[in-house]
Formats: structure tokens, C-alpha cells, sequence
């Protein structure tokens, strides 16, 4: 290349930020000396613009393109060298700049499309789309769309310029469908001292949103949690404090299995081993198993060996005790029994027909001495009169004038009103009363001199009633001889030999006390899942999965032979009790999570909310009935 | 201590040592944010923003020659290394892939393509300068046509008085036939691009098999033809380099304002719908 080649006096100035470039360069030829004109036209039409000077024109081809021409300006002062024009194109940096406007432009077009053409409303897509929601919340957010979360969402660029300074309100949004067991933005929804300065918190720290279907949530690290616990460590191995002394058996059970006399007695027993489970999985249903595995029901686990014992308990309502004098005025009575060829009373010394003793229940509805023949005599044959002449509706009476709530519907259902009747009309008599068969189904039934309720077998209804009613009646303050009656039917009705409610010997009494302080006790009748530890989660199922379903329970459950299991049921204070089982220490946990083993996180076994629900009717939708056509 | 392109050895380790301690420190800022229970990505955001935003500036410096605000070259050392930390800083907030929406795929699409188109750029920034001078031929780009125009009507010029002097028309017709296609515009494009020898032994292939039927005379002239079909040669080097160098702006400026316009509307759709 000849060095002087681009000299200032042989080549022109190239100015590339001009916005036109020669077209005749374009199409590889030879490009004119003026180049284009600033407004895109042709500037090479002609070699240069001659000048008037003196009247003459002059050439004023430059000196690098060969300086003035032999043939001179025309006379009217035209070039005489003419070319035709050519087509000027732009420049790299005017295409360069056009396609930054064409790509800004066409965000800024995609922009202000979606906003007007919502996917929701027909249009195709959306710029402002943040991504899919996860499954349960893109179903509940169907209908509302982006504003059941942004309550500014399609309320105008006002609202949108106001939600710039305000603080976001999308937590608040989270709570018409979420809630917890305590404040929803406070620290593990918990209600702390005023004293202790704790941060609100919001969902959002923890919970992201439209990353799918699967929820995006965040995983608390230790160092997480230690940002806010004063009690700071690493991890189970390094720091974690010794779990607490009853740990994991904190509540007591709401059935007495013992599991010692049940695994080290009975089950050995030759009477009943052969309906002994062969592992801990023979009661505990571990398919279906959690935090807790439950115990498989009664018709399961205890029916083949306790069966027959509940049917053989019975309540007595009534029983005729021994009377002092005939006080029931005959005539009525006949009348009220419609005996045919009765006859009036025949005026002869009475001789009671019953030596017994009135029965504990009768003794208290009616409030009188069971074993005071002198008090109880006219209150009785009152009573039997008014059996004979209305069946069941004294005793109805009775019973509802002892509580608050009517409990005579639940405490005498089934019970046949001619049967009660014809009963006591035969006692109207100073006579037994002959049943006209062996009662052999359970239910009510009259013999002899009693009123008496079999059980038709566990979880009996009638039987529970007279449980519960034993129960509250005997705990309602009043006079002292009133309440040691009620002690007295209760102990009969609880007694875990012959009464009814012998229930008790396996369903737990417990002492509950409302927010007047006023006690009661009321029976366990159902299993009870254990809410006392809302932040505490463990899952079986995985440990078992991974110890084998054979001797993975007693890996932690040690049971403990020294303790006195069925002393803690003697009182009715849950708190008050020891397990069958040793309690669980960290080091059994160690044994696998370990840092080289299996690590473990704080929210492996702690959960940050507490009690979380629903507010929300998870199913809306009704099915509407079929349309009349 | 120089290195080429006249970038001192220190001041692009300096700018790279800042850059990554930035990097370092905005890291760390978000650990302490998500200990916390905080959102990191609010962090991690801003920074983003503030370094986009200021190697954005690389394009309005360019159009501010007149002020005193450092060397262009210096802002085109600070434009890449900050191209890179945001990069890092791009994964830092998304952690890799942008959101699943519609507006954060474009968005992480538009930046992942700048972002390489630049890094492609930069590749030919560093190298094609240094080739482009060891060919022999450095020409000024937009004088490329005159260029090739100029040796066209050379090459022509000696076919014509080759035919006049010799009265054979066989260099004219064979020039006619093969090497006219040659001298009209660029050629090789591509070959020229990887550095391929292809053009030469085109040209060579065409002399040679001429050179068989020319006399003494016409031979010469051939000499001066095959010598004008390489300075031809080394121009469309110029020219391929020169335009891969010219046009590579051409994807990364305008995705660049795509990326910045989305930006500002991410930005927008956070503090309304987020913050």
C-alpha cells in the first residue's frame, strides 16, 4: 500500500457518522468526489460548483481529484462534467441506530400490547406474566386472577404509581385464605411478651411465588434460625439441647394399654398368645403412619380378648327395695294400668314383696337415702305410680332436672314405655314383675324387681351417656349428702368390675377446666392426636422405610419395666403421668444423624407455623342441579 | 508494562480486582440478607441494575467526545469488564435461569444473547486489530469500494493494452470469463473470516492455467494482473475483518437497548407489585 496514500492532500476526509454513504461505493465502484448530501441525495451529479469570479466562472474541482478541468464551467456557470445521480445509502451507524429504535420499540410495543390485550380478556400474551403459579394457588386464584394476590393489579396507572411508595400488601392478601394458630406476621405465629422485641415478619420472605408447580419455599438454614434465637448451634450434633425429660410422651394417652403387662404378661399368657400381634405393626397401622402411628381400632386390637367383658356389665335404673307400707292408692292404679278384674285394696297387713336395697341411680334422681326405708317409701311409690300411669316421663324428668342440658333423650333411648309400665304396675301390686322372656340382645329390659341396661357392646351409646352423666353430675357442686349420692351412683356406673361404664378401665378420666375455671371430667373416648408440640414434625414412614418394619419401633421405643403405668389414670390430671416407653434422648437420634451421616436441619423436625389452616372454602363450587328442560 | 491495544497490564487486573470484589461484596450482602429472612434478590437486583446502567453509559460517552470524561478506550476496558460482573451478577439473582414467565424469559433470552454477541466482540476487538495490520494492506473501511474499483480498472486497463500490444485476445477473454467475477466486489468472505488461503489458490489456479497459451509479452502482463489479484486479496481480508468488527454492533447495541428497556419495565413490576 503506498504510504502517502491517505495524505491529506490525496485522499478526502471519511466521516462515517454522516447518515449516507455514496452509491456508487455501494455497488463497488468508483464512489464520486462529493459523496451524498445531508439530505440523502445525490452530491456527485457534478465534479464540482464553479465559482463567479470576476464575471467568469471558475472550476473549483479540488486539487486531490485532478483541480480545475480542461472544458471549464459552462457559461451559465454549470459543471461541465455530469453524471448521472446515484442512489445514496445509509451508513452503518444510521442502520445501527434504527434497529436500537426497532428493538426498544418493539419491547415498548410488546409492553403496551399485553397491557391492553390481557390473555384473560383474548389477548395472546402477557408481558407483565411473572410466571405459573403453583397448583394450588393457580386453582383458587382462577376467578380473581392476578389481583386475588396484587390488589393493585388492572386498578390503573395511578394506583400503580401509588403502590411504588407504598409497602407491598401482598402478605395481607396471603391471610384471606391462610391462618394460623396465632398472629399471622408474627415470628412462628407466636403471642411473645410485649417485652421481647421481635421483627414482624411476611410470607414473603419465605414463600416465592409463580416458579411453577411446585411452590418455592425457603428451607430455613441454622444460620437462618440463629438470626433470631438467642439459644444459638449448628446443628442436632453441635449444640442442640438435650431433648426435655418426657420427651417424646408428653400427653397422656387417652387409652391404658400397658404395653408392659400386655407384651411381658398377657401375650405370653397360653390362653391368649394366639391372639397376640406378632410385632408392634400387629396394632399400629404404620401404612398410614406420620408424626404418630396410630393404634388400630378396638374391633382390631382389643376386641378378640375384651369382647365379652363389656356385655356382661349392666346398669341398674330401678329396683324395687323393700317397702314399709303399701301408699299407692289401688283403684288408681288399676285404672292406670287398665288391669282387668282387679281388684280395691284389700285392707290387709302390707308385706313387702322385695327385701332389696333401692338402687344408687334411683337413690340419686330421687335425692332420698337408698337404705332409709322410712324416707324413701313415699317418694318411691310416688315414683311408681306415676311409671305406671306415664311410663318413662318421670324418670325424664328426673334425669333433665339434674343438668343444664336435656340428657334424658340420650340416657333412656330404646327404652320400651310399655315395658317400664307394666313393671311398675306389677310393683303397684306388691308383685314381681315376670318378663316374658330372657332378655339375651343387650338394651333395656325389666326382671323381677329391676329396671336393667345391657350393653350391646363397646362404644354403646346409652352406656356412654350414663358414663358422661356419672361424671357430670357427680362434679357439680351442692349440698354434701346430694353429692355423695352422685359419688356414690358413680362409682357403681364407673365400676370397671360390674357397672356399665366400665368403659373407664381403658378410656382415660380427665379433669378439664374451662375459662371460668369451673372443672369437669369427661372421658378419652377417642384417640388423641398430639397438638401439644405444634412445632415439632418427625415421619415415621421414613424412618421405618429405612429400618425395616421388624425391630425399627424398638430402636427408640425402650419399654420401661419399672414404671407404674396405670397409677398415672388413678388421678384425672393428664400431666400427672410416665410412659410405658423410656424417653427418647438425642443421642438415639445421633446414632443416624450425624454430620457424617445423615445431617439434620432445624426444619427437619421443627416446623415454622403454627397450626396452619385454610380459611378459605377449598370447594367453592357447587354442583348445580340439572336444568328443567 | 503494556499489553496490545495499549491497555496497561495493571489497570485491567485493577478494574478486574474491583470488579470481582464487588462481586464479592454484593455475595456476601445477600447471605447476610437471606440469613436474615430478607429477599437477596432485591440486593443482587440494584447492584445489576447500577452496573447495566453504567456500562450502558459506554454508549452516551461515545456521543459526548467533547467532554473530559477519560479516554474512550478506558470506558471500552470498563464496558467489558463490567459486562462480565453483570453476568455473574445476572446468575447471582436469578440463580442461572431467569423466572418461568413470559417477561422474565425474555428478558434472561435478551440478556444471555447481548451478553454473548459482546463476548463474541470483544474476542474480535482483541484480535482481528492485530491481524488486520499484519496483512500488509491496512485501508480505511469505507474506502474499501474506491479501493476495489480502483485496482478493477487498473486490472482492466492492462487486459486492454495487453490486446493492443500483443494483438491476442486470450488474457482478455480468459479475464472476461473467470477473473472479472473476481475483481468486482469482495470476495471469500467467509474464507477470509477463518483465515483460509482459498482466494490465493483461486487466482493462482486461474494465472497458471492461462499461463500455458501466453506468449513472453502477455505473460508479463498476466505478472501484473495475478499482482493486483492479491493486493485485491489482502483488501477483502480488510474487508471481511473490518466488517465482522463493524457489524457485530449491529446484534449487540440494539439487543442491548432491549435488555435495558426490559429492564426498567422489571423494574417497574417489582416496586408496584413486589416491594
Amino acid at each position: 500500500m503506498e504510504e502517502n496514500k491517505f495524505g491529506h492532500d490525496q485522499s478526502q476526509y471519511e466521516r462515517p457518522n454522516l447518515p449516507y454513504r455514496c452509491g456508487r461505493a455501494s455497488l463497488w465502484q468508483t464512489p464520486c468526489n462529493q459523496g451524498p448530501e445531508a439530505d440523502g441525495t445525490c452530491g456527485g451529479v457534478r465534479e464540482c460548483t464553479p465559482f463567479l469570479k470576476n464575471d467568469r466562472w471558475e472550476c473549483r474541482r479540488d486539487k486531490r481529484f485532478g483541480g480545475p478541468c480542461e472544458d471549464g464551467p459552462g457559461p451559465g456557470g454549470e459543471c461541465s462534467i455530469q453524471r448521472p445521480p446515484c442512489a445514496p445509502r445509509s451508513t452503518l451507524r444510521v442502520i445501527r441506530g434504527r434497529l436500537v429504535v426497532l428493538a426498544v420499540g418493539a419491547i415498548l410495543a410488546l409492553i403496551g400490547s399485553s397491557l391492553v390485550l390481557d390473555p384473560r380478556f383474548g389477548g395472546v400474551i402477557s408481558i407483565s406474566d411473572a410466571g405459573p403459579l403453583s397448583k394450588s394457588h393457580a386453582k383458587f386464584t382462577e376467578k380473581e386472577g392476578c389481583s386475588a394476590c396484587h390488589g393493585v393489579h388492572g386498578k390503573g396507572p395511578v394506583a400503580w404509581i401509588k403502590a411504588v411508595f407504598d409497602n407491598s400488601d401482598l402478605s395481607i392478601h396471603c391471610v384471606n385464605c391462610h391462618s394460623f394458630g396465632g398472629p399471622s406476621f408474627k415470628a412462628h405465629n407466636a403471642s411473645l411478651s410485649p417485652d421481647r422485641k421481635v421483627q414482624d415478619t411476611q410470607c414473603i420472605m419465605c414463600h416465592r411465588e409463580h416458579s411453577g408447580p411446585t411452590m418455592s419455599t425457603r428451607f430455613l438454614t441454622p444460620e437462618q434460625c440463629n438470626s433470631c434465637h438467642k439459644n444459638q448451634f449448628e446443628s442436632l450434633e453441635h449444640g442442640h439441647p438435650e431433648f426435655s425429660e418426657k420427651f417424646p410422651y408428653f400427653s397422656r394417652n387417652s387409652v391404658k394399654f400397658d404395653h408392659s403387662s400386655h407384651l411381658k404378661k398377657h401375650f405370653d399368657n397360653p390362653k391368649f398368645s394366639d391372639k397376640a400381634p406378632g410385632a408392634c405393626s400387629g396394632c399400629h397401622m404404620i401404612t398410614l403412619s406420620d408424626q404418630e402411628i396410630r393404634p388400630e381400632g378396638y374391633e382390631v386390637v382389643c376386641a378378640s380378648c375384651h369382647d365379652s367383658q363389656i356385655k356382661k356389665k349392666e346398669l341398674i335404673l330401678l329396683r324395687l327395695p323393700e317397702l314399709a307400707q303399701d301408699l299407692i292408692d289401688r283403684k288408681s292404679l288399676v285404672q292406670a294400668c287398665n288391669f282387668p278384674g282387679s281388684h280395691a285394696k284389700v285392707e290387709e297387713e302390707f308385706l313387702s314383696i322385695s327385701t332389696e336395697q333401692l338402687a344408687l341411680v334411683t337413690a340419686f334422681l330421687l335425692n332420698i337415702p337408698e337404705d332409709d326405708l322410712e324416707t324413701y317409701d313415699q317418694p318411691l311409690q310416688d315414683l311408681i305410680f306415676s311409671m305406671a300411669e306415664d311410663s318413662y316421663a318421670p324418670f325424664a324428668e328426673l334425669i333433665d332436672g339434674q343438668s343444664e342440658n336435656s340428657m334424658s333423650e340420650n340416657l333412656l333411648a330404646s327404652l320400651n314405655p310399655e315395658v317400664l309400665k307394666r313393671a311398675a304396675c306389677s310393683w303397684g301390686l306388691n308383685q314381681e314383675y315376670e318378663p316374658p322372656a330372657e332378655a339375651r340382645f343387650g338394651g333395656w329390659y325389666a326382671d323381677m324387681l329391676e329396671i336393667r341396661y345391657k350393653p350391646a357392646g363397646h362404644a354403646d351409646p346409652v352406656a356412654k351417656s350414663w358414663v358422661e352423666f356419672a361424671l357430670a353430675v357427680s362434679t357439680k357442686q351442692g349440698e354434701e349428702d346430694r353429692a355423695s349420692r352422685a359419688i356414690a351412683m358413680r362409682e357403681q356406673i364407673l365400676s370397671v368390675k360390674d357397672g356399665v361404664g366400665g368403659c373407664v378401665k381403658c378410656h382415660a378420666v380427665t379433669e378439664v377446666k374451662n375459662s371460668k375455671g369451673d372443672s369437669r371430667l369427661v372421658v378419652e373416648w377417642n384417640y388423641k392426636n398430639d397438638d401439644e408440640r405444634p412445632y415439632m414434625r418427625y415421619k415415621h414412614d421414613n424412618h421405618i422405610e429405612i429400618l425395616g418394619t421388624k425391630r425399627s419401633c424398638a430402636n427408640c421405643h425402650i419399654l420401661n419395666k419399672e414404671v407404674d403405668y396405670m397409677a398415672s389414670y388413678k388421678e384425672y390430671d393428664p400431666g400427672n403421668w410416665v410412659s410405658n416407653f423410656e424417653s427418647i434422648r438425642k443421642k438415639t437420634c445421633m446414632q443416624c444423624h450425624s454430620e457424617t451421616q445423615i445431617n439434620l436441619e432445624c426444619q427437619r423436625c421443627h416446623m415454622y407455623h403454627f397450626k396452619p389452616r385454610f380459611k378459605k372454602d377449598m370447594l367453592p363450587v357447587k354442583a348445580e342441579p340439572p336444568s328443567s328442560t | 508494562m503494556k499489553i496490545h491495544q495499549g491497555y496497561s497490564l495493571v489497570r485491567v487486573w485493577g478494574y478486574v480486582g474491583f470488579a470481582s470484589l464487588l462481586f464479592l461484596v454484593t455475595w456476601v450482602w445477600t447471605i447476610q440478607i437471606d440469613r436474615a429472612l430478607g429477599i437477596p434478590t432485591f440486593a443482587s437486583g440494584w447492584v445489576l441494575f447500577g452496573i447495566l446502567t453504567f456500562i450502558a453509559l459506554f454508549s452516551a460517552r461515545k456521543r459526548l467526545p467533547f467532554l473530559p470524561l477519560a479516554p474512550s478506550s478506558r470506558w471500552f476496558l470498563l464496558h467489558a469488564v463490567g459486562g462480565f460482573l453483570a453476568l455473574f451478577l445476572f446468575w447471582l439473582h436469578t440463580g442461572g435461569v431467569g423466572s418461568k414467565g413470559f417477561y422474565g424469559q425474555v428478558l434472561t433470552a435478551l440478556f444471555y444473547i447481548t451478553s454473548i454477541s459482546g463476548m463474541v466482540g470483544l474476542a474480535m476487538e482483541k484480535f482481528y486489530p492485530r491481524q488486520l495490520t499484519c496483512s500488509g494492506a491496512e485501508v480505511i473501511y469505507e474506502r474499501i469500494p474506491g479501493e476495489i474499483a480502483e485496482i478493477r480498472e487498473e486490472v482492466e486497463s492492462q487486459v486492454l493494452k495487453c490486446t493492443e500490444e500483443t494483438g491476442s485476445s486470450t488474457l482478455a477473454e480468459h479475464y472476461l470469463e473467470t477473473l472479472n467475477w473476481y475483481f468486482q466486489k469482495p470476495r471469500f468472505f467467509m474464507n477470509n473470516v477463518f483465515g483460509s488461503h482459498l482466494s490465493q489458490h483461486w487466482v493462482r489456479q486461474q494465472c497458471m492455467i492461462l499461463e500455458r497459451f501466453l506468449d513472453e509479452k502477455e505473460r508479463g502482463y498476466l505478472d501484473r494482473v495475478f499482482m493486483l489479484a492479491e493486493k485485491k486479496r489482502k483488501i477483502d481480508f480488510q474487508y471481511a475483518l473490518q466488517t465482522l468488527l463493524k457489524t457485530w454492533l449491529l446484534v449487540h447495541i440494539p439487543l442491548a437497548g432491549a435488555v435495558m428497556a426490559m429492564v426498567f419495565w422489571h423494574l417497574i413490576l417489582i416496586l408496584v407489585f413486589f416491594v
